[in-house]
């Protein structure tokens, strides 16, 4: 009987052990696992298209493809080229970024009608871009360390239950006052409540068509966002993505970008 | 049975069943007045237009593609100097980042936020204008506003050219049927903040969302303000031309009765309390008050000339019943003209009238009559001045019938050479310049940014990717420049300034690079460098489509008359049409193309409805006396109050507003009523064999005291209404007391002058 009781008590007393984690340290746990869950890739190729959908139904497309470079230096972000394909005008146009944890990121730019490479410096790079509902932040925003995190509570969807997360941007010129994110058990994010400067939900972002690569990588391959203020759409599709295929890091260099103007 | 003799037996009934008739009365009443929580409140400058108004369209198709064209500003002005000072510029920078807190706000831009690139070779650098204020030497801030001049997006958007003027705008991106309350308020309380903080800087909210709010807060003030202190006036008015308590309390419960259920009804209706419907209650009050008037005072006299209380009233009712049912008709006829205007809120405030003259009158006929029956009056002998008056006036005109008409002809003719001075127009802006707020604002705005309006035209190239386009932009160029040739524009922007800058800074900022290069790709190519690199709530999208096939310019006015702009849209129009060609627009659109267009379909209406309400209302006169003859006669004192009216009108402005033709048609019908009284008066003095002489006495003596007091309920009220806040009601309160009173001295020194010379065949 002594020994039940001493039984009962440890298990009695466990839930208090699991909340000795603060929310705050939860919320980082589920995050950095998440995020931890995408990396190990090494390097990456894919080709994406990206659809923009007006409110009234209207569809533009446009191609890129890319790679990725990851970077294995914690302190540092990944370094990714982008290849313009259409439309026809901006073929041959190339990207290079280098992104940064905490500074701004560098990015260079090959333009082939001016046979040029601009380098582009900009401290505020929260807008959409190319009339798109996402901005540069939501990618780079993939990494748990430019925000504050909390743990909400587990939430129910579709007959799943999700982890629910909120989080805070803790860079300067952010276009959103806080995320809301739903996590599944798989560490996989499902979805993302992007709140705008002012509190009100502006958009949200859905994850799919996850992938497993490498047996241990998830991937989404579908991101559909919804600007719930405007009713603009836009779905990027990742098409072939390749990892680990053993990309030359020359490639990533200024010097390799500043070459294509030679 | 006769007229007289229905009417007498419907007043016994009414005596007899008093407390059933004001019983019954109330419950209707109150049924009706139910629908009051129904009334809408005001969309803004939208509720002035129709939904389907060619020019309102043209504005929605636009806010379809590029996102909503209200904008709210924060206008900052030193008391000295520009703004580039420290607490200035820290005060703009404070402003614009809480901005962003605006409820429905999408973008905010200003000075500080303005987007500058420095060029370094081929390293380019993007930045906020004025960032770290604190960290700069005064003399860096003067420096700031020598690069800030040559900045196309900050000249005259963001920044008056003389530097005197910071504005931060706010573009606020509206659900469908929510007002401007929440972003106005919000603004208001930043307002207030920053002023109290930087004592020496004044900050004013502008914008089309205050001008939007301002319909809705004119008609709350209005209505708080102004209705108290007219029914004191009407409660004093009452008492003095009735001099009896009982019979004044009678008269308001009436009038007040006849407001309620008009408001109902219009709530039922589904109307929206613009600045207009606030005038409604006050001329429904002015209107049954004046039967009220009618019928007490008769009912009074008859009392003192020894009548029982019942016999009195209901011999009132005899005498009355006609000419206030004429009466009512008369004025609801005018009235109801309004109707073939294009101003929903003018229709609206005119139904309303209607209604409430029908109410007025069935209540002047039914529960006034009982309520007189059911309360103890006592009616105290009057000593009548006026009557004393009015006879000496009658044996004058009669003695100098001729000469009478000639001075009246010749003021008139020498008045109506005064009116080709004036012409249909008016100024949409002066909306609300009787509210000091807004006055304030506008003053400081307008002599430096021309005005705080907008226009906006949607180019197509007609092809994906077309804005790209060398020759697109060289036309939106072209477009540009001969739109800056023109009075109303005050500066433009379009997506080939952006364009023409960007081909600049890729070429190490030099200015002879500031044009549109001649390669399509090259265009692209730069846009989407661009848009690589704007910050949030800055992107393209409210001027450019998705496809990148049209886009959006952005035209800042000058304040101009309706006849201005409607003559600058044609002209648009016209250029449009001979050079725009392979690509496409619609001209322009916006607040101050769609509100001129307005007025000008507006007055078409107007005039037509005046024609079919004054022929109305003569054919009721002349069926009403049956007498062509007198229908005739009843013309002359009908057209020239107006004449007269708008003759004076020329030494205080040369303009005919919508205002001042809504003021005839709501005048026509009342001074009629006077007419209507003292010629039917006068045809029955011929009637009972009364020589002219003896029949102009005979009208003087029982409608010309009724005639000045009615006149003069009218005018107090037309005149109360010049108190309001919204212009247009001030217009048209003291156009119609001008013209009420000129009429009231016409029909009693012209009508009986020309009844005795031209009215003697009956």
């Amino acid at each position: 009987m002594k020994f039940a009781k001493i039984i009962f008590i440890i298990f009695a007393l466990f839930p208090f052990y699991l909340s000795a984690e603060t929310a705050e340290e939860q919320g980082l746990r589920i995050a950095k696992a998440s995020y931890e869950n995408g990396r190990g890739f090494t390097d990456m190729v894919s080709d994406q298209l990206m659809i923009l959908i007006d409110p009234k139904g209207n569809e533009v497309t446009r191609e890129v493809s890319g790679k990725t470079l990851e970077n294995l230096d914690p302190n540092d972000g990944d370094k990714s080229l982008t290849y313009f394909k259409t439309p026809k005008d901006v073929e041959g146009t190339v990207m290079l970024s280098h992104t940064h944890i905490s500074d701004d990121d560098d990015q260079w730019l090959y333009l082939p009608a001016l046979g040029r490479v601009k380098r582009i410096s900009s401290s505020n790079k929260s807008g959409a871009f190319m009339g798109s509902e996402v901005a540069f932040e939501d990618f780079s925003g993939t990494d748990y360390r430019k925000y504050e995190w909390k743990f909400l509570g587990e939430e129910m969807e579709n007959n799943e239950t999700f982890y629910k997360l909120e989080s805070y941007p803790n860079y300067e010129n952010s276009g959103y006052s806080k995320r809301i994110s739903l996590i599944d058990n798989l560490n996989r994010t499902y979805k993302v409540d992007f709140y705008d400067r002012k509190g009100e939900l502006l958009k949200t972002l859905y994850l799919e068509d996850y992938v497993l690569y490498k047996d241990k990588i998830w991937m989404a391959n579908t991101m559909k966002v919804e600007n719930i203020q405007n009713k603009n759409i836009t779905i990027f599709k990742w098409l072939n993505r390749e990892l680990d295929v053993g990309i030359n890091k020359k490639d990533f260099e200024k010097s390799s970008i500043l070459r294509l103007a030679d | 049975m006769n007229l007289e003799d229905r009417i007498e037996i419907f007043g016994k009934i009414l005596v007899n069943h008093r407390i059933k008739v004001i019983l019954g009365s109330l419950l209707i009443i109150f049924t009706i007045s139910f629908g009051m929580k129904f009334l809408e409140t005001p969309s803004g400058y939208r509720g002035f237009v129709e939904e389907d108004f060619k020019y309102y369209k043209d504005v929605l198709d636009l806010e379809e593609k590029y996102g909503n064209i209200d904008v709210l500003t924060f206008v900052v002005k030193p008391e000295k100097g520009n703004i580039f000072q420290k607490d200035v510029l820290n005060l703009i920078h404070e402003l614009t980042e809480i901005s962003w807190q605006t409820p429905y706000s999408s973008r905010v831009s200003s000075i500080t936020n303005h987007q500058y690139t420095t060029v370094d070779g081929d390293d380019i650098s993007i930045s906020d204008f004025v960032h770290d204020v604190d960290s700069l030497s005064t003399n860096e801030i003067a420096n700031l506003y020598n690069a800030a001049v040559l900045e196309d997006a900050v000249v005259n958007f963001v920044m008056s050219e003389s530097g005197k003027i910071g504005l931060v705008n706010i573009n606020l991106e509206m659900p469908e049927d929510i007002a401007f309350q929440e972003p106005i308020s919000f603004a208001w309380e930043q307002k207030n903040y920053f002023e109290n903080r930087y004592e020496d800087i004044f900050v004013g909210v502008a914008g089309s969302a205050q001008f939007s709010h301002n319909f809705q807060s004119t008609s709350e003030s209005d209505a708080s303000k102004m209705y108290p202190s007219f029914l004191l006036l009407i409660i004093i008015l009452t008492y003095i031309l009735l001099r009896s308590v009982v019979a004044s309390i009678i008269s308001l419960i009436v009038i007040m009765l006849s407001i309620l259920p008009s408001l109902g009804a219009a709530g039922w209706l589904g109307f929206e309390v613009q600045p207009p419907l606030i005038t409604a209650p006050i001329i429904i009050l002015t209107i049954s008050l004046t039967h009220a008037i009618h019928m007490l005072s008769i009912g009074l006299t008859n009392m003192t000339e020894g009548m029982t209380k019942n016999d009195a009233i209901i011999e009132s009712l005899k005498i009355n019943f006609v000419p206030i049912f004429l009466t009512s008709f008369t004025t609801a006829a005018g009235i109801a003209g309004i109707n073939f205007g294009d101003i929903p809120a003018y229709s609206e405030m005119a139904n309303t009238v209607v209604i409430g003259a029908g109410i007025g009158f069935i209540l002047s006929v039914t529960m006034l009559p009982a309520m007189f029956s059911l309360l103890p009056i006592n009616a105290r002998k009057r000593k009548s001045y006026v009557l004393e008056v009015l006879k000496n006036l009658g044996e004058l005109i009669y003695k100098f019938k001729e000469r009478f008409v000639i001075v009246i002809t010749a003021i008139c003719i020498a008045v109506f050479s005064l009116l080709p001075n004036l012409h249909f127009d008016d100024y949409f802006s002066t909306y609300f310049d009787r509210v000091p707020e807004w006055l304030e604002v506008k003053n400081t705005v307008d002599p430096e940014f021309g005005s705080s309006f907008y226009i906006f035209s949607d180019m197509q190239s007609n092809e994906p990717d077309g804005i790209t386009n060398p020759e697109y932009l060289k036309k939106l160029d072209d477009f540009e420049s001969w739109l800056l040739t023109q009075p109303e524009v005050a500066d433009v922007s379009t997506i080939s300034d952006v364009i023409k800058t960007l081909h600049k800074n890729m070429n190490g900022g030099l200015d002879e690079y500031y044009a549109i290069p001649d390669n399509k790709a090259l265009i692209a190519q730069y846009l989407l460098l661009y848009e690589f690199s704007v910050p949030y709530g800055m992107d393209l999208k409210n001027q450019m489509t998705a496809d990148k096939s049209d886009s959006r310019i952005l035209i800042r006015t000058n304040n101009s008359t309706s006849m201005e702009s409607v003559a600058f849209n044609a002209r648009v129009d016209e250029w449009v049409n001979e050079n725009i060609s392979p690509f496409s627009t619609n001209g322009v659109a916006g607040i101050p193309i769609m509100m001129p267009q307005l007025f000008v379909e507006n007055t078409r209406g107007l005039v037509i409805g005046l024609l079919i309400s004054f022929t109305f209302i003569i054919m009721v006169v002349g069926i009403s006396l049956q007498s062509f003859r007198y229908g005739i006669i009843s013309i002359v004192p009908n057209i020239i109050p107006f004449v007269l009216g708008f003759g004076l009108l020329t030494l205080a402005t040369d303009m005919v507003t919508a205002a001042h033709q809504f003021a005839v048609l709501i005048s026509i019908g009342l001074v009629v009523d006077a007419t209507i009284h003292f010629l039917s008066k006068y045809k029955k003095a011929l009637a009972i064999n009364l020589p002219p002489r003896e029949a102009i006495q005979y009208c003087f003596r029982f409608v010309g005291y009724p005639i000045i007091v009615a006149s003069i309920c009218l005018f107090s009220g037309f005149l109360f209404l010049t108190q309001s806040m919204f212009y247009y009601n001030f217009i048209i309160g003291g156009m119609c007391a001008l013209i009420i009173m000129i009429a009231l001295l016409i029909d009693l020194l012209l009508l009986p002058a020309l009844l005795l010379i031209f009215g003697k065949k009956v």
